[in-house]
């Protein structure tokens, strides 16, 4: 019996899809959705110039949850001339398929070649994603150094909150970003129309915001650049047509971001640093963009999202309004305070389910006031408490080893108040409470109070790690960061010119995912770092006390202010939140950027 | 993006008048690569996007009634594809849903026909056809196909979570034809569903390619068409056209 047609005159509406050399790779990988695209709100624009690609150096899954990425995303398309496609980075079955057919690395929306766009975008999040830049760029086929760039090569910009220190991966962006870009897009397209590479260069070296490296070992680099903050945050609408993935879909949110920046004033934080002044969107914009977000995304959830939005000023009115939209609405706020989760979980943990994190970030007072964490172990077991009598069945209490100034008796307490927290969940979760603890390892950030502080070591994060799950009670499930990919960070966060020899020896010795356990090894690592005389936890290229990070970067904030909070540190002294009323002067604040919140 | 989104109805609110649809849909291009679970969630975002609004169970934890009677692999094309949905008594009329849904759907997934039913409907799959692709020797692959066809018997080994079972693939196939495409071959069969199950389309490959001694790796899987008890007639899909 023959077949007459076996197409049966059937076509998809996507044409001959997709091309046969990504069909045959599709077809012998794992999770193949996550190289083709097709969400919802996907933007098409073919023929448009500048082509822009953003990527975020990650899986498929997690670049997607990444909000710059969207709102850069929707910027460009919908809002200039050219077009944004995405990319991420190919899993390692993908990868050296790729590799092994001479495929190179192809954007979600047009599948063509990344290394055919006028400019490639790339978020840096964090340390643990730089051999992942490298493994892109190699597998776009595009020139790993930049000063050897062909002039037919797209432009390679980096931006993110890892670009706070750009010293580690310098000599393979030709520009970086420094800081918030929305209000900047326009200028950075306009840039990319100069005819010749070096002109597009040189006017995005006009562009503020944007720093220049230097292009060999002795150059000079541009000046720094100042971090640029989005003024108009307050006056304009949040991103309300996400792209949302149909692949491996888990959480099932709109997304509204509420609020930008904190100033709680978290010592080790630097995201409360780089993010600051704190501005706030109006309350009856927040709700119009949760109403259409909720429309674009068919979501059944409304996540308001910022650093810390419990502290929005009108979230009371948000959250009603908000769920008033739609009856049944569930309306989910990532982030809760200690020092008043039991009055916001009365008032919002309805509808909520699942399980909470709180953050006590450390054992005891005397070191929760040297971060300037100014709660007590009162409020912390007030919260316990409202998290099990509000219905939650699990929660998480996510504490920091290695903290400036922590004693192995700081470490020692963690499992004191997590025993007590467990006699709480025992008592009124009614057996179906689960109490878990999670400890980091604590890596000093550049801008922030504790940008000079040494890092604490392998040997003693180990020690206090295995005090730690000594003292904790049997019934508490414990995770800890590997300490061997805090040493990693370690040597990167603060790291000088020259250290992009440790991130590109380690990739050519095998690194790739190493945010990942499955993949992270230390080996390769070990390798780089012993090729390049540097001890593997020490900072790499630079000298406590340095702060090569200043050449490249003006974040604005004050190092006068800074020093002071180092002092006031030492001294267990907090600092009050500037949202207050009561300016602490951290140097931010001024032409044009300022404070912005809600009357 | 057309319509408001959906608002569905939380437990104990009442179900007078839920309606009955069977949604017909392509699924191709970049959704061919979606799960059963993702496709399944990416049509009830769909509905949401098109403001109909599914209809839900009862009970503590109400879950949509919506539900995809046969599962296609990921990597598969499918033109005729089911979905049986529950909606609310506000929903629009067949014709203006398949529009709202095509408006709302994302790229390769493209409702086709919207059928109402007077009752709940439980379509119990009978026969499907699939044409895949392998990188052979079509000459080699269609003298597998005769071999197949002369056999009385062809067991092959299952492996799966639940252990290792034995199928004899000539119960559940039926015609199974080779020709040639530039770079290989397509294999053209028919997989009967029986009531202890059906054959897997990349059983019916591994067992010819692998005897053809080419590579068995599948290549655009298509389902043309599947037939389905528990339709009515003059609704049943997989038919030629
Ligand atoms: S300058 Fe003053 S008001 Fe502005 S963020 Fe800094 S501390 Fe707050």
């Amino acid at each position: 019996m023959q077949v007459q047609s076996t197409a049966s005159g059937r076509r998809c509406p996507s044409g001959e899809w997709p091309r046969d050399e990504l069909e045959d790779l599709l077809a012998r990988v794992t999770r193949p959705g996550r190289y083709v695209g097709g969400e919802f709100n996907l933007r098409h624009k073919p023929g448009a110039r500048p082509r822009v690609v953003l990527s975020y150096p990650d899986a498929y899954e997690v670049g997607m949850a990444n909000q710059a990425l969207q709102i850069l995303y929707a910027g460009i398309n919908d809002e200039s001339a050219g077009s944004a496609e995405r990319a991420f980075c190919p899993w390692p079955d993908m990868a050296d398929l790729m590799r092994a057919r001479g495929v190179a690395l192809w954007s979600l929306e047009s599948q063509s070649p990344v290394a055919t766009c006028d400019l490639w975008g790339i978020t840096l999040p964090h340390e643990l994603t730089f051999t992942n830049v490298l493994e892109m760029l190699d597998l776009a086929g595009v020139t790993l150094h930049a000063a050897a760039r062909r002039d037919d090569e797209p432009i390679v910009l980096g931006g993110g909150p890892a670009v706070a220190n750009p010293w580690p991966l310098a000599p393979f962006f030709d520009a970086f970003f420094i800081g918030e870009a929305e209000g900047r897009l326009g200028e950075l397209v306009e840039a990319l129309g100069a005819a010749s590479r070096a002109e597009r260069l040189e006017a995005l070296g006009r562009v503020a915001g944007v720093w220049l490296p230097p292009r060999d070992d002795a150059g000079r680099a541009g000046p720094p650049a100042r971090r640029q903050v989005f003024a108009a945050f307050s006056s304009t609408m949040p991103v309300t047509r996400p792209v949302v993935p149909v692949f491996e879909a888990v959480h099932d949110r709109a997304v509204v971001e509420l609020m930008r920046g904190c100033t709680a004033g978290c010592r080790f934080c630097q995201a409360g640093m780089w993010y600051r002044p704190v501005r706030e969107r109006p309350a009856d914009m927040v709700v119009d963009a949760a109403r259409q977000t909720l429309a674009a995304t068919g979501c059944d959830e409304v996540s308001l999202v910022s650093l810390s939005s419990c502290d929005y000023s009108a979230i009371a009115e948000v959250v009603e309004r908000v769920r008033a939209l739609r009856p049944g609405l569930r309306v989910s706020l990532p982030s809760l305070r200690i020092d008043s989760a039991a009055v916001q979980l009365a008032r919002f943990g309805a509808g909520q389910r699942g399980s909470v994190t709180l953050a006590p970030e450390a054992g005891t007072q005397a070191l929760r006031d040297r971060v300037n964490k100014g709660i007590d172990e009162r409020q912390v077991l007030e919260s316990v408490e409202a998290v099990f009598s509000g219905g939650f069945t699990g929660l998480k209490l996510y504490f920091m080893l290695g903290l400036p100034g922590e004693s192995d008796d700081d470490a020692a307490a963690i499992a004191q108040m997590a025993a007590r927290a467990a006699d709480l969940a025992k008592r009124i979760g009614r057996g179906r409470a689960r109490l878990s603890v999670a400890v980091s390892s604590y890596v000093p950030k550049p801008h922030t109070a504790f940008e000079h502080e040494p890092f604490a070591g392998e040997a003693v994060l180990r020690r206090r790690q295995g005090l730690l799950r000594d003292a904790l009670p049997h019934s508490v499930k414990v995770a800890f960061h590997d300490v061997a990919a805090s040493l990693v960070e370690a040597s990167l966060a603060r790291a000088g010119r020259g250290s992009d020899a440790l991130v590109e020896g380690a990739w050519r010795a095998g690194a790739r995912f190493d945010g990942w356990s499955e993949h992270f090894d230390v080996r390769a690592w070990d390798a780089a770092a012993g090729s390049c005389g540097v001890v593997l936890g020490e900072t790499a290229f630079s000298a406590l006390g340095a702060a090569p990070w200043r050449e490249a970067v003006d974040s604005g904030i004050e190092e006068d202010f800074l020093k002071e909070e180092r002092r006031r540190a030492a001294a267990g002294l907090l600092t009050e939140d500037c949202r207050g009323g009561r300016c602490v002067s951290c140097g931010v604040c001024g032409d044009g950027v300022e404070m912005d919140v809600v009357a | 993006m057309t319509g408001h989104s959906a608002s569905p109805r939380r437990a104990g609110e009442t179900t007078v008048a839920d309606r009955h649809w069977l949604v017909w849909f392509a699924r191709c291009g970049p959704a061919s690569y979606l799960s059963h679970l993702d496709t399944a969630r990416a049509l009830q975002r769909t509905f949401a996007r098109a403001g109909i609004d599914l209809a839900l169970s009862q009970g503590f934890r109400p879950k949509v009634r919506f539900s995809l009677p046969l599962p296609l692999p990921v990597g598969a094309a499918g033109f005729d594809e089911l979905a049986v949905a529950e909606v609310t008594a506000g929903a629009p009329p067949p014709s203006d849903a398949v529009r709202a849904l095509r408006a709302a759907a994302p790229e390769g997934l493209t409702p086709t026909r919207v059928r109402e039913c007077s009752a709940r409907v439980r379509p119990r799959p009978r026969a499907a056809r699939y044409a895949a692709e392998v990188r052979g020797d079509a000459v080699i692959l269609a003298a597998e196909a005769a071999r197949f066809a002369a056999e009385d018997e062809v067991l092959v080994e299952r492996t799966s979570p639940k252990g290792r079972r034995t199928l004899d693939l000539k119960r559940y196939i039926g015609d199974l034809i080779v020709e040639a495409v530039p770079g290989g071959a397509r294999i053209c069969f028919s997989v009967r569903h029986r009531s202890d199950g059906a054959a897997r389309p990349q059983e019916v490959v591994d067992l010819l390619a692998g005897r053809a001694g080419c590579p068995t790796v599948v290549h655009r899987l298509t389902r043309l068409g599947v037939s389905f008890e528990g339709v009515p007639r003059d609704e049943m899909s997989g038919r030629e056209e």
